[in-house]
């Protein structure tokens, strides 16, 4: 048997994820307040996005999360999943959670690790096993499967960890700190895996302090200090730069780039433009090595490269073949696939030129947008709420693609 | 259901594979096995059997027990310190039923050492039973491997035959409260040792009942279970009595003479038949010795007689012996639904201390504070703390007599029947209402705990 959720999904407009005041104090033995972790914060989480919770050791990210989940309890303020309480068991079947810690059972190897926590959500039996399957592949660690969690290295069981969060296919993945520990592979992995997720209209909460893996896969952010919150909007607004720009493009010859200054310098004085060569970023770099070496068949003992993300977690527990997958998405309701119309990642390789933004550079007195950070709202609409092109669409799927057609190592 | 079959599978995983299942088989095992070697009996192979029961079951009871109550500590307690349970309880299965599902892995690793262990002693049993002579192997049958029923007297009404002798004294009720008590303490003793005393050249006469059981006791011999003490000793050990049974009217059989120890059970022999058509008999004792010999009230003579094979009475024992196990589990997981491992397992065991030193408590309560009574004047003298510790004695006591009131070791030694009601009466009062009391509070803690802190580990 498997357990449905008795709650329906929520509508476009229904948060996913709603938290009003909310604050946590931690008290000692004797009811004194210890301390403030949590203080009056409020957001909200809609479906379909990658919400990034942002902020130093110790600034109330963790607690806020396990408030979410129902481990602490608020001390005031109110909080929703899917309009329920933390603590509804049935709502709990809708969300996948990996702490910020892999709190594995050391004595079960990986198999029965995601089996257990299969068999919590009711999964049958099969269901289990082939779900088991396709998320140590995802993972890398299918020739570790009956090894004991307890014998693996960190980035092993969080990897494992990883995997137990997915046994459901959640619609709403809490992510506490999931790269730490894992090598740039497997980090670029995380965060591959998690735009897979958005993709396909799951939502997802990130809570990091690691500013690149926020800035890699977020659609919005709250950003905490001292438990309050001191930020919050999406990555564009709160990232924008309006009195700059940067043009990308091949090298030009000599005599054309002195025209190009020439023209820029009419209107811009000398100092307050630069000039360099782009360089990739210490993760593409090394993922390129990686790959090289893996062409030479390397062999390692740990975990392997894994990539393949679960079919199920795809969408594809059905047989049906993949252009019909890619002519469903493009017949979705927009509100579904709208995370696919999200700007593209920083860090993800994206197109050449962004041509709404040129376009918009190219109207004459009309400046950028901006919004100061500390004016973004938790309820202003994001970016992604015009509805996705087909091109758009179909660029996610050559994405998804890609990651499916991923080698095994 | 399958969430909850999961958290008790997972339990059993984390005792085979942290090796407790099989450390705790070879414990049990090898007691079993090198007990018979150490102890000592009276050189019977009753009292070897009746021994080795005694001696194997206790050893068994008190290694599963403890074991039962660190485990319980241990899953829950560690657990949730080791923040795994925050993994558990994000998903969807309710906390009760994580609790239930902890209690019901302890209770399948505790049922399958107790029948390995049981089963042992059982097979030991039966393999030295038939190195015996035949002779030796039926008085084992009849009296040891075996199940019996029991019939006692019925009892006197000492407080009403003391009442009645008080009120015929003059001006009892002008004494004072305390001069009352005492009084009738007294009286009470008198009246007691008027059922329990033959004096020199005297007879103590039992009325048996057997009710309907005649029927079915038709055609089958019956033996007395007595145990006597002497006013004095003598140099023999031995005391002359003459024992005759039969109706009110005519006395079927008559013993010689013989010599009896003082201070220990003895069973005798009865002829089938000897009751009358109501099923009522006599047990007559003729004290032929110079001293007196005291026949307690308590345990009073019994007369038993078969009722049932040894192989389920055994079971029944073993069953009352589980729910014991039962209770602890209930206990240590209680404990550490609240409190950290190391402090759950010290409360739970000294709990088990207090429950086991209920002889104490009872006094306690008997005498009427921590101090007693006064030997020369009878005054009570009541203290402050005798004010707080006697109703928490008093319901500690009402709480473990539910418990204590099942002996099957005793019972399984001395080839006593454990009928299906008294395995159920176990059940009712030990599982269901004692540890379901346990396990509905253990259930309340667990379920208002906040499961994290803001930190990894707690």
């Amino acid at each position: 048997m498997t357990l449905e959720s008795s709650a329906a999904s929520p509508s476009p407009a229904e948060p996913v994820v709603a938290v009003h005041g909310l604050t946590k104090i931690f008290k000692d033995f004797w009811g004194r307040p210890k301390a403030l972790a949590v203080d009056d914060v409020d957001f909200e989480v809609r479906p379909g996005e990658v919400f990034g919770l942002l902020g130093p050791n110790g600034s109330g990210k963790s607690t806020t999360v396990k408030m979410l989940l129902g481990l602490l309890y608020p001390t005031r303020g109110h909080i929703e999943v899917f309009g329920k309480s933390p603590r509804h068991v049935a709502t709990k079947a809708r969300i996948g959670y990996l702490p910020e810690e892999s709190y594995l059972y050391r004595y079960l190897n990986s198999h029965e690790t995601l089996d257990f926590f299969g068999n919590l959500f009711h999964l049958a039996s099969d269901q289990r096993r082939e779900r088991a399957e396709q998320l140590l592949e995802m993972v890398g660690l299918t020739q570790t499967r009956t090894r004991p969690v307890g014998e693996f290295s960190k980035g092993m069981q969080r990897r494992i960890g990883l995997a137990q969060a997915l046994i459901n296919d959640p619609e709403l993945v809490i992510l506490d700190e999931p790269t730490a520990g894992l090598d740039p592979i497997g980090c670029r992995e995380v965060k591959d895996l998690i735009l897979t997720l958005a993709r396909r209209g799951k939502t997802v909460i990130l809570s990091s302090h690691l500013l690149a893996d926020v800035e890699d896969v977020c659609d919005r952010v709250v950003i905490y200090y001292g438990g309050k919150v001191q930020a919050l909007g999406t990555l564009k607004e709160l990232l924008a730069t309006p009195d700059a720009v940067r043009i990308t493009m091949p090298p030009l010859s000599r005599e054309t780039m002195q025209k190009v200054l020439g023209a820029i310098r009419q209107d811009v004085a000398e100092d307050r433009v630069r000039i360099d060569t782009p360089t990739q970023n210490l993760e593409s770099y090394f993922l390129d090595v990686v790959a090289r070496a893996k062409r030479d068949a390397a062999e390692t003992s740990g975990a392997l490269s894994g990539g393949r993300v679960a079919a199920y977690l795809q969408g594809q527990a059905d047989a049906r073949p993949a252009t019909q997958k890619v002519l469903e998405r493009l017949t979705v309701p927009a509100a579904a696939s709208s995370p696919a119309a999200n700007p593209e990642p920083a860090a993800a390789p994206g197109p050449a030129v962004d041509q709404a933004r040129l376009a918009s550079l190219a109207r004459p007195n009309e400046p950028a947008p901006a919004v100061p950070p500390a004016a973004a709202s938790a309820t202003h609409a994001p970016a992604e709420a015009a509805p996705p092109s087909a091109a758009e669409l179909a660029q996610a799927n050559e994405k998804l693609s890609s990651l499916m057609k991923k080698p095994r190592s | 259901m399958q969430a909850l079959l999961a958290i008790a599978g997972l339990t059993w995983k984390a005792v085979l594979r942290f090796r407790l299942f099989w450390v705790m088989a070879g414990l049990l095992l090898g007691s079993v096995i090198a007990l018979p070697l150490l102890i000592k009996d009276d050189g019977t192979a009753r009292g070897f059997i009746q021994i080795m029961l005694t001696y194997t079951l206790s050893v068994i009871g008190t290694l599963l027990g403890l074991s039962t109550l660190w485990l319980a500590c241990g899953t829950m307690a560690r657990d949730i310190e080791e923040c795994q349970m925050q993994m558990v309880v994000v998903k969807p299965i309710a906390r009760w039923q994580i609790w239930l599902g902890k209690w019901l892995g302890i209770l399948m690793v505790n049922a399958c050492l107790l029948a390995l262990a049981g089963g042992s002693v059982y097979g030991l049993l039966l393999w030295r039973a038939r190195q015996l002579p035949a002779a030796q192997q039926e008085i084992l049958r009849n009296e040891v491997l075996v199940a019996r029923g029991s019939v006692h007297e019925t009892p006197p009404d000492i407080e009403g035959d003391v009442t009645r002798q008080l009120e015929r004294v003059p001006n009892f009720q002008a004494l004072s409260i305390e001069q009352q008590e005492e009084a009738r303490r007294q009286k009470r003793e008198q009246v007691k040792a008027v059922y329990q005393v033959v004096p020199p050249n005297h007879m103590r006469k039992w009325t048996i009942d057997l009710g309907l059981r005649r029927h079915l006791l038709r055609d089958r011999p019956l033996s007395i279970r007595v145990k006597f003490y002497a006013a004095e000793t003598n140099v023999s050990g031995t005391y002359l009595g003459l024992w005759q049974v039969g109706t009110s009217t005519e006395m079927k059989a008559r013993s010689n003479p013989q010599g009896l120890a003082a201070n220990t059970f003895h069973e005798i022999g009865l002829p089938a038949n000897i009751w009358d058509e109501n099923g009522r008999f006599e047990i007559l004792f003729e004290n032929r010795n110079n001293i007196a010999l005291i026949f307690p009230l308590d345990p009073d003579l019994e007369v038993l007689y078969r009722e049932g094979g040894f192989g389920l009475n055994y079971f029944r024992g073993l069953a009352i012996l589980f729910c014991w196990l039962t209770l602890l589990a209930a206990l240590g997981l209680a404990a550490a639904s609240l409190l950290s491992f190391p402090v759950a397992a010290f409360c739970s065991i000294s709990l088990l201390v207090v429950a086991l030193s209920s002889g104490t408590l009872a006094s306690v309560v008997q005498e009427g504070g921590l101090g007693g009574a006064n030997h020369e004047t009878g005054a009570i003298s009541t203290t402050w703390i005798d004010v707080l510790i006697l109703p928490l004695f008093k319901a500690i006591l009402n709480v473990v007599q539910l418990v204590e009131g099942f002996s099957p070791i005793d019972s399984l030694s001395t080839g006593r029947s454990i009928p299906w009601g008294q395995l159920g009466k176990a059940f009712a009062q030990v599982v269901l209402l004692l540890g379901g009391l346990l396990a509905g509070a253990g259930i309340i803690f667990f379920t208002r705990r906040e499961l994290a802190t803001a930190q990894g580990t707690q």
